[in-house]
């Protein structure tokens, strides 16, 4: 063991230093180059080769059920995404849409649970957190074919809740029908989603614990209420998780295809509110077989999300706390 | 631990009590709204469990009871005859309808078939039907055996396992190589990382899609599996974090003693690491658990390769209208991430934790 | 076991991408250039040479046997109970001869017409597809072996069937595509319990006969009898019937009329045949299909008699409207009975369909049979195959998927099985309306071919579940909107 150490000075002594800062260097370019490996034979095959491809996909007609009338189609295929077919613009509206319903819904019930299992106020939290948190763990297409039944305009039990609890006539074809008015739908999807809130939940939960209790006291002491210091210490405090929770919720949307899938095989019922750009792509590459136009599609999923993802992060600095700046 | 004080402008009767009573309330009241969010949040699962027990005539009768039930019947001359409560002189008498018509109707008293059709004037449409509690456990047999649910679940546990393995390990050596040597470029290499996790897969499919469909590869479990053992961006992100934390001191002391640098990765980074190894092996897991898309492409047309979800979603367009079925097919599908949760919660909480703090 | 070895496959198979790729690693800055050369042969590799026969797709396995697939979702045989049925088909085959392996790829019918479209572009295709009925055909367009050739080959003998249903498998272009296998006509179906309930006539079980309408008097029995009788036998809860103003729409528990599992073009042909392309090949919604959406539209809105999409999904359709008991009449074909009717607990038999506009009735008709692909290697073997299917098992076959066989030979003796298997010999049901009905089939065909189906079927779908959803719809500019859609679609298709 000590006989290294004694070696190593004399042999740095005797190469000098220079030569052996670059051996060391070689070492770890190539020990660092072997770790990494796998990940950079990856990113070639899996992402960096078919990225590229992807786009010559969109210069051809690639129909996978008549593969050998395959030609060369210059912008035809942008041309139609861009200009002639309504459904592109109608999907990444709706896809919009959906988001801004959903993903203002789904934060602040998240924040809202979160805020119950931290307060001190609410017994049995270890329960509460492990009973939120359960749904997160059903299989999605189960979820979904659960909502999809307790949803059920006649049986369903919201519908019956509401009407005879709340009087609210709810059941039945002139009542809430969930899963088939164009109004309801996003919410309806919503909730659906609220079944995996448990990680949000976790994640924004432990943002709180990080708070400083100090600054509740200051405030306290300032006569702040509940709301106030919700507003201007927690919300500020936390936003950082806030933001990861919305840049991640954001680009999910992007691909948002399950649920609707399930639900309805993904033909945009009710009055095609639910064909979302995921959908669309999905169908155009994988039921229509138009392979070429489903890579046209998906470069502009690309490009939107990726303009999304700059706008986010480029919002992030007048929004978005983090401790230790300034 | 951080609180959120309740607000003392809540209500005034509050401010009037003692501070202990205030508090008591408080718990009570925050308490008892909790539990009114957890009812109405876990009302599907309330829903599904009911249903899955319903039987097929329940589910297609208007106004049947929401609890799992069947008509009363009663047989006369070798056919079954649905029992209705019918008001007679005041009473309400449980007569099992034989004939039906628009106006007035024919039924028999069960308790006393001899005396024959007794004529009533009335719709029978308005009338009650007597129903009896009458669970059907055997939908869950049912289901059970037409989604053929131990292949579905072979299949699923198989492709778990098998990517989680792939995910985990090429990430472990990935991270370990991102957090620990210097390499030229290093920092953009890593900006690519991050950048695949936001890149939608969508537009890297159809190539690949392509590519393996050529190679004769869709149709079988190897587009879903090969891919994961080139590491994934968030594996590593999470990883590389974590190993960072970890102090330079215990390898360059495992280096000084002549290991070698899979050595040091083995025997000192990965034991330091374990609870990560662990988050990110349960995350990779039931996402492959609950994997959807991919297998529904690439396995399209395997049936016998099926997993789970695939499978379910297959069981709903079969079973349309048949609410019991599906419903007892989703909650059998749903019943082992649930074991597993209960029994790994802890770790597994903590593990979202970790993966969401550490950003 | 088998799992571990399978892992050790994998971890080899990494690190030999793991070598390739570090010999690669030398010439990093020309990489971008060699990338998107690179990139582009994945593209044209996968369609430069789709001819070029695989050598996976056509193997002899056992002994010297030829290996034809056999592939079944397009159309009937997907369902569980059909499995066994099926593979005893293919024992009996194989024991039948020992020159050919018959192998079954069953695939469930939501995923066949993918699957079959990625075999085929994977060159991986199987060499006999079927049952399948004409949409599924036409939605391969051009993958289907002309038979001809190999019916004068050996003058093959087709003297036992109809002429025109030989001539139904003609495709203009492509040739001879399949021979008659078995035949589906439609029909109504009646439930007798209902009629009996509101004390109604039955509908007439032979063409051209009268109805006994609700005053007593004698009227010919088409679209407007059915849909008086249908007003009658509309129900809401508290017993009212769609013609009493008390009738409550929101609340209704059984309906006159049923179109039995089928979409617009199935619903309109109704009214007569037609088609949604022209043929020049632009869109349209010939004029009698447009009166038929209004129709229906009226029947699920206004003066109701049909279910609307939301009843549609609710448990009184439950997923199988005539099953239900809550129908009285539905238009069903003949598939249905053998499928799809086994927990019916009410009588019932068959009715001739109404007369439309032309003055004569239209039965939509669907007829299955199998094809060859036009990629086999063995079209000999798969020939010998065809011949079993629609020659010496035919009989079995059309019984095992419900189907009248198209053979003359077979029909007498054919519905008195039919009945047996299902259980319902005792019950008096009236055959021989599906007999007659055959002469009233719908040419052209409610299936036939649209440029890009897929995507063609998918939005009158949408046009079909939109007008099922909403009370307030103007029929005619929706109709405008379908054309409009379905030539986009049209044209984007000349251009894939």
């Amino acid at each position: 063991m000590e006989a290294i150490t004694p070696d190593a000075i004399t042999e740095g002594t005797q190469v000098g230093k220079k030569e052996k800062r670059g051996r060391i260097e070689k070492e770890q370019i190539k020990w660092g180059l072997i770790f990494l490996s796998p990940w950079l034979i990856g990113i070639v095959i899996f992402y960096l080769l078919p990225f590229i491809a992807s786009f010559g996909f969109s210069l051809v007609s690639f129909n996978l059920a008549v593969p050998e009338a395959t030609e060369f189609v210059g912008f035809d295929n942008w041309q139609r995404a861009l200009f002639s077919d309504p459904n592109v613009y109608e999907s990444f509206g709706v896809t919009f849409l959906f988001a801004a319903i959903s993903l203002p819904i789904g934060m602040i019930f998240a924040l809202m649970l979160a805020l119950l299992m931290n307060s001190k106020s609410v017994r049995g939290k270890a329960f509460f957190r492990t009973m939120f948190f359960m749904p997160t763990m059903v299989p999605l297409v189960a979820t979904v074919l659960i909502w999809g039944g307790v949803l059920n305009e006649q049986t369903g039990w919201y519908n019956i809740l509401l009407q005879n609890v709340f009087g609210i006539e709810a059941v039945g074809v002139s009542g809430l029908r969930w899963l088939a008015d164009p109004k309801l739908i996003y919410f309806t999807l919503t909730f659906i989603g609220l079944w995996g809130v448990g990680n949000t939940m976790m994640i924004t939960l432990a943002g709180l614990q990080g708070v400083p209790t100090e600054m509740y006291e200051a405030a306290e002491i300032d006569g702040a209420g509940y709301w106030r210091q919700l507003i201007s210490i927690t919300v500020p405090m936390i936003s950082p998780v806030l933001f990861y929770n919305i840049v991640l919720g954001a680009i999910g949307l992007m691909q948002y295809f399950l649920v609707p899938f399930v639900l309805n095989g993904g033909n945009g019922f009710p009055d095609g509110t639910t064909n979302y750009v995921g959908i669309y792509f999905y169908n155009q590459a994988f039921k229509f077989f138009n392979m070429g136009y489903g890579a046209t599609i998906a470069w502009l999923i690309f490009i939107v999300s990726l303009v999304l993802t700059v706008v986010l992060f480029g919002s992030a600095r007048y929004w978005v706390y983090y401790a230790g700046e300034e | 631990m951080a609180s959120v004080t309740i607000p003392k402008s809540r209500s005034s009767s509050t401010q009037r009590l003692s501070p202990k009573a205030r508090q008591r309330l408080n718990a009570v009241s925050m308490t008892v709204l909790t539990a009114v969010v957890l009812f109405i949040f876990l009302l599907p699962m309330g829903y599904g469990i009911v249903t899955s027990l319903k039987t097929d005539t329940q589910v297609s009768t208007a106004g049947a009871p929401w609890y799992p039930a069947s008509p009363v019947t009663f047989e006369y001359e070798g056919r079954a005859y649905d029992v209705f409560e019918v008001p007679v002189d005041g009473r309400i008498e449980e007569w099992a309808l034989i004939n039906r018509g628009r106006e007035s109707s024919e039924f028999i008293d069960p308790d006393n078939p001899a005396a024959g059709l007794i004529p009533w004037e009335g719709r029978w449409r308005t009338l009650e039907q007597a129903w009896q509690w009458d669970p059907v456990w055997s939908n869950f047999r049912d289901a059970w055996t037409t989604i053929n649910f131990p292949r579905l679940l072979g299949n699923t546990v198989f492709y778990a396992v098998v990517s989680t393995i792939g995910a985990v390990s090429s990430a472990a050596l990935v991270a370990y190589g991102f957090a620990r040597y210097s390499i030229p470029g290093k920092g953009t290499l890593f900006l690519v990382v991050m950048a695949t996790i936001i890149l939608p897969p969508a537009v890297t499919l159809v190539p690949t899609y392509a590519f393996f469909n050529r190679i004769g590869w869709v149709g079988t479990w190897w587009p879903l599996i090969v891919p994961q053992f080139f590491a994934n961006g968030y594996n590593i992100f999470l990883l590389r974090q974590f190993f960072l934390g970890i102090p330079r001191a215990l390898d360059e002391a495992a280096m000084i003693d002549g290991a070698g640098h899979f050595r040091v990765f083995w025997s000192v980074i990965l034991p330091q690491a374990r609870a990560a190894l662990l988050a990110v092996t349960l995350f990779h897991f039931f996402f492959a658990w609950n994997d959807f898309f991919g297998p529904l492409i690439y396995l399209a047309g395997n049936p016998t390769l099926y997993p789970i979800t695939v499978g379910l979603n297959g069981f709903n367009g079969l079973y349309e209208g048949q609410d019991n079925l599906i419903q007892a097919a989703s909650l059998t599908a749903a019943v082992i991430p649930l074991i597993v949760f209960f029994f790994a919660q802890k770790t597994f909480i903590q593990g979202v934790v970790i993966t969401g703090v550490e950003k | 076991m088998k799992n571990i070895r399978f892992l050790h496959i994998l971890l080899l198979l990494a690190l030999g991408a793991l070598l390739i790729a570090c010999g690669g690693e030398t010439d990093e800055p020309a990489a971008e250039e060699s990338t998107a050369t690179e990139a582009e042969a994945p593209a044209e590799e996968a369609v430069a040479e789709p001819d070029a026969p695989e050598e996976t797709a056509v193997e002899t396995t056992s002994g010297d046997r030829v290996q034809v697939r056999w592939f079944v979702g397009l159309g009937a045989g997907s369902d569980e109970p059909m499995f066994a049925p099926q593979e005893k088909v293919v024992a009996d085959f194989n024991a039948s001869q020992d020159q050919i392996e018959l192998v079954l790829e069953i695939v469930d019918a939501d995923q066949a017409y993918a699957t079959l479209a990625t075999q085929i572009a994977a060159g991986n295709a199987p060499d006999i597809v079927g049952p399948v009925g004409i949409r599924g055909r036409d939605f391969f367009r051009g993958a289907w072996l002309d038979l001809q050739p190999l019916i004068d080959g050996e003058n093959y003998d087709l003297s036992d069937f109809d002429p025109a249903l030989v001539e139904f498998y003609v495709d203009q272009q492509e040739g001879q595509l399949g021979l008659p296998f078995a035949i589906f006509p439609s029909f109504l179906s009646v439930n007798y319990d209902l009629f009996d309930e509101a004390g109604l006539e039955y509908p007439p079980m032979e063409y051209g006969a009268p109805y006994i309408n609700a005053n007593g008097e004698e009227v010919p029995w088409d679209l407007d009898a059915m849909r008086d009788v249908a007003l009658l036998l509309t129900v809401d809860a508290n017993g009212n019937d769609a013609t009493s103003p008390d009738f409550d729409k929101d609340n209704i528990v059984q309906f006159g009329y049923y179109e039995q599992w089928t979409d617009f073009r199935g619903a309109a042909t109704l009214f007569g045949p037609g088609a949604l392309v022209d043929d020049n090949g632009n869109a349209q919604v010939p004029a009698n299909w447009r009166e038929a959406a209004k129709w229906f539209y009226d029947g699920m809105w206004n003066e109701v008699f049909y279910p609307n999409g939301v009843y549609d999904a609710s448990d009184i359709i439950a997923g199988n409207g005539f099953e239900s008991g809550n129908v009285a009449m539905s238009h069903t074909h003949l598939w249905y009975h053998g499928c799809c009717i086994g927990n019916i607990d009410f009588t019932w038999n068959l009715a001739a369909m109404p007369a439309n506009a032309t003055g004569q009735p239209t039965a939509k008709m669907h007829a299955d049979t199998f094809g060859i692909m036009k990629s086999t290697e063995n079209p000999e073997a798969a020939w010998e195959v065809l011949k079993f299917f629609i020659g010496e098992n035919a009989q079995e076959m059309t019984t095992m998927y419900g189907g009248m066989p198209a053979r003359l030979s077979l029909q007498d003796s054919y519905f008195g099985t039919f009945e047996e298997n299902l259980g319902i010999a005792d019950q008096g049901i009236n055959w021989q309306v599906v007999v007659d009905s055959m002469a009233f089939a719908d040419n052209p065909n409610h299936e036939s071919y649209m440029p890009s189906p897929q995507e063609a079927n998918d939005r009158y779908n949408e046009f079909w579940s939109l007008l099922g959803q909403e009370p307030d719809r103007d029929v005619d500019a929706d109709i405008d909107l379908l054309v409009e859609d379905l030539q986009a679609i049209y044209d984007a298709a000349g251009n894939q």
